[in-house]
């Protein structure tokens, strides 16, 4: 304990966990100081780690980060507003903003608001849920973050209640050297049904640090449809992990686009922990300049029966750097266990680089799995196609990496945002070129 | 038929073991500055190769053993090694009558009749028996084309400047764990030559066998094609019974130049442990061949069907434009088996292409890896990589694995991974046996069914070898 850190977010964090009021729940209390020990211990991953292989976190460590208390001036928050969504919570800097969240009223046996105002009336459902998902034994980033609990949101959907309004959890960041730990937990009861949009956004150009960790556990027959949007400004260090559990017969659905971040970093960790369950995880990364975009996915089939379909693109332009990881894991008694996974690569510069590892480990015999990975420039058959159509070069070009792309936006549940990341993707698209 | 019969067809003891009785001139066991001293000294070596082996060991001593492969195994004791073994009888034989009929007996057992095997074949078999080579054939009609094939030793003899220069030049004494430790201690091994635009006229085979318990094998292969040049190598290793773990590091250097093509075959059948995964051969190889010039093309298939832990790789440093570099790969493991196998494939020239064909067969309690990977270079504008990982495990309790590493750098590149999984189906060994055809018939077709890719890219004498190894893994259920 209290090792010389040569890393100053650790230090940050670490002392502004320390500097927390004690909770009225020990459970929460208790959980805190177990995840400000493994802090403490843990050492920041280097490029010498297998897992953080390609991902140097010097951005981060150059950076001179401190947690925000307050929360800060007013936003305008209506460029990021989602229509069919009227309930929005939202936080600024990590801290909760009720003048910028949206509060509808939602039927029976809904419950969408923070942690804190929840924390007394749910503490038991919150004690079994959370910081249990997501480990923060041995990942340092969600120690730090549970070391920092203090808030965040908490959804809870009641058995056989059905949400048909998606919920936007909305993420601002407006100071600069900023470190924020956002947290969401959401747990959808048996036969229950919701729609989560988690948006991170900046309404600053600088750099910042965002620390999230979201938890989700879904039980029998419940499905839950995750759309989680990474804009951060170009500056920012973004490092999140998601850890969903699925029951019997669960479903989990997930779109996770990012756009934004110097650094960016997402660990998804989904685990079937009864049969039958069905998870789909798309991803879509569209980066350039010096952006490093690394996500490391996790399916973990521990029952059988167990389905999973996953899609990951990435579009590189500049001299970005786009990073996948995707772990297939199926267990001994993971039988008739079927899954699909597929890496789609796009380099559009010859200073662009793609490190792309999809990964299988398998101790099952009666199972269909297979994965795919691909890395390459614009197909040049397409490109003459539309050039004989009679399209100039750099529309042809646009045209095929906006379609590239729009594959995963438009499987995203929610019809405004879709249109809405279309134009951020043919923009995108635009100026990378 | 059931999973449970398929198990047991797949459960059959290792034929091969037995222990030829020679007496070996071994030195005692231990590593230090004065071993590699006693073994550069016995073979009468130069100056700069000792000085090679201490630097390799003094680089060595520096390094920790790699953690990352996945398997498991205990520590290894490198003091309690023997890191010299020679039979000795060590008087140059002109002919195979001078040969120890104990040795031939040995190769009578292994099913490989060299004489008549040369001799129907047309193959020149350079014989390595533990470290030091003792018989070799067809060298007078290998030299009248001018083609240089012999033991290591001979060559560091008679052409020093030639092992000189190629020597540590694709494989750095540095490189990993244990390649320093073979560039410290190797014994022997095989060199070859093929001169500027010279085809080999016959296919160059040298059988490794590991017979001194517990000396450990640290042989090392140098093959290098001029302009023009041709060759394809054989490989093929079987080994006696033991219940002590045997350690194995080669290193195999491979130099191709301006239009040259080598391809490098392996058939390994090593002990592999019993069925309660007791002993077996630790083979831990680095293997790496470097496309120099321009259209040269080098190509690596192997059948790994023995040793209780296999850990190896072998690559291609694709530097010349239009190199192709290849790979096609069966690897078998059945009881407690592990092997992390698999290839590099690393895009530098222009125009660069590679081809991985990976398949894994796992049975019993083994683990079974594939590691691979294709890295495009910024320079390698238009290279392009096909690669496909197959996997079939028999049984529940066996594991099989994937780790794919891409790394792309140059947009211009195209590189596809591919990668299934699959069981052998009850409904395919219905159809089967519905057709009047037996059950491990059925076993043995579907599998060879699918390694086929692989085998059809051995030469023909060693397809039928590849079979019947794999025969012998899955004893009774190849016809």
């Amino acid at each position: 304990m209290n090792v010389v850190s040569k890393h100053p977010f650790v230090d940050a964090l670490v002392a502004g966990g320390r500097a927390l009021p004690a909770s009225t729940a020990s459970w929460l209390n208790l959980r805190r100081s177990l995840a400000l020990e493994r802090a403490n211990a843990l050492s920041v991953p280097t490029t010498r780690d297998e897992e953080w292989r390609f991902t140097d976190l010097a951005t981060l460590n150059k950076l001179r980060v401190e947690p925000v208390g307050q929360a800060a001036a007013l936003v305008d928050v209506a460029p990021y507003a989602v229509s069919e969504a009227a309930t929005r919570l939202a936080f600024v800097d990590g801290v909760y903003a009720p003048a910028l969240s949206s509060r509808s009223p939602l039927p029976a046996g809904v419950t969408v608001g923070t942690l804190a105002e929840n924390l007394n009336i749910q503490s038991a459902l919150m004690g079994v849920h959370l910081a249990a998902h997501a480990d923060f034994n041995e990942q340092v980033f969600t120690a730090l973050n549970t070391a920092w609990l203090r808030d965040g949101v908490f959804i809870h959907i009641a058995q056989n209640t059905a949400l048909s309004e998606p919920l936007h959890l909305l993420f601002i960041a407006t100071l600069k050297d900023a470190a924020s730990c956002p947290r969401c937990l959401i747990v959808a009861e048996a036969g229950a049904e919701c729609t989560v949009i988690e948006d991170y956004v900046a309404a600053t150009t600088e750099a910042y640090f965002t620390n999230a960790v979201t938890e989700i556990a879904i039980k029998p027959n419940a499905r839950v449809r995750h759309v989680r949007l990474q804009r951060e400004s170009m500056q920012a260090v973004h490092i999140a992990s998601c850890a969903v559990s699925l029951a019997k017969d669960a479903s989990y659905v997930s779109q996770s686009i990012a756009f934004g971040a110097r650094l960016s970093r997402y660990n998804l960790d989904v685990i079937h922990k009864g049969e039958g369950a069905e998870a789909v995880i798309d991803g879509l990364a569209l980066i350039s300049g010096q952006q490093l975009a690394d996500t490391h996915t996790t399916m973990d089939h521990a029952q059988p029966n167990g389905r999973c379909t996953q899609l990951h693109k990435t579009i590189v332009g500049g001299a970005a750097h786009a990073v996948f990881n995707g772990k297939v894991l199926v267990r001994k008694d993971a039988q008739l266990t079927n899954s699909a996974q597929q890496s789609r690569n796009l380099l559009l510069s010859s200073t662009a680089r793609v490190d792309t590892k999809p990964q299988l480990e398998i101790f099952a015999d009666d199972v269909k799995c297979a994965h795919g990975a691909t890395v390459g420039q614009l197909d040049a058959e397409q490109l003459f196609y539309l050039k004989s159509r009679g399209l100039p070069d750099t529309q042809a070009r646009n045209l095929l990496t906006y379609a590239f792309g729009a594959e995963i936006v438009d499987r995203i549940p929610v019809k405004s945002l879709v249109a809405q990341l279309e134009k951020t993707v043919m923009a995108q698209t635009q100026a990378s070129v | 038929m059931s999973t449970a019969a398929i198990e047991q067809l797949v459960n059959q003891p290792y034929k091969h073991g037995f222990v030829t009785d020679i007496e070996s001139d071994t030195a005692a066991k231990g590593l230090s500055e004065d071993t590699i001293r006693f073994i550069s000294a016995k073979k009468n070596e130069p100056d700069w190769l000792l000085e090679f082996r201490l630097k390799a060991y003094r680089h060595w001593l520096t390094m920790t053993p790699p953690a990352w492969p996945n398997v498991n195994y205990p520590e290894i004791d490198f003091q309690n090694i023997s890191y010299y073994s020679a039979p000795k009888s060590k008087k140059k034989l002109a002919s195979m009558d001078e040969v120890d009929p104990e040795l031939l007996k040995t190769f009578e057992k292994l099913g490989v009749p060299m004489n008549e095997r040369a001799a129907l074949a047309g193959v020149a078999v350079d014989v390595i028996f533990d470290s030091v080579s003792v018989a070799t054939t067809y060298k007078q009609k290998l030299a009248d084309v001018g083609i240089i094939f012999g033991s290591i030793s001979e060559a560091v003899r008679d052409h020093p400047d030639l092992v000189r220069k190629y020597m540590g030049s694709v494989v750095p004494v540095g490189d990993n764990f244990y390649a320093a430790l073979n560039s410290a201690v190797f014994t022997d091994g095989s060199f070859c030559y093929i001169p500027k635009g010279v085809k080999c006229p016959m296919e160059l085979s040298t059988y490794f066998r590991i017979n001194t318990q517990d000396s450990g094998q640290f042989e090392r292969t140098l093959i290098v094609a001029e302009d023009g040049a041709s060759v394809s190598y054989l490989e093929g290793c079987t080994a006696p019974k033991f219940d002590t773990n045997q350690l194995h590091a080669a290193v195999v250097e491979l130099v191709a130049m301006d239009n040259a093509d080598i391809k490098y075959s392996t058939v390994q059948n090593w002990y592999a442990g019993d069925e309660k995964g007791v002993g077996g051969i630790y083979n831990f190889v680095t293997k790496r061949g470097l496309c120099k010039g321009v259209n040269s093309r080098i190509s690596w298939t192997q059948v790994e069907t023995g040793s209780a832990i296999t850990w190896k790789y072998p690559s291609c440093v694709l530097r010349g434009d239009n190199s192709v570099g290849e790979f096609y790969s069966v690897a078998l493991t059945n009881h407690y088996q592990q092997a992390d196998t698999g290839t590099k494939m690393i895009h530098i020239g222009k125009n660069t292409r590679s081809t991985i064909i990976s398949k894994g067969i796992s049975a019993g309690h083994s683990n079974n890896s594939y590691r691979g990977l294709v890295r495009i270079a910024p320079t390698a504008a238009g290279a392009r990589n096909y690669s496909q990982c197959d996997s079939m495990l028999i049984g529940a309790k066996c594991g099989a694995n994937t780790f794919p590493y891409i790394d792309v750098r140059n947009p211009s590149g195209k590189v596809e991974h591919e990668a299934t999984t699959s069981k052998i189906g009850e409904d395919q060994l219905f159809y089967f046996q519905q057709r009047g055809i037996g059950a491990e018939e059925a076993v043995s077709m579907i599998i060879n069914g699918f390694c086929k890719e692989v085998f059809q890219q051995l030469p023909m004498e060693f397809a039928v070898e590849a079979t019947k190894l794999l025969g012998l893994k899955l004893e009774g259920s190849v016809g």
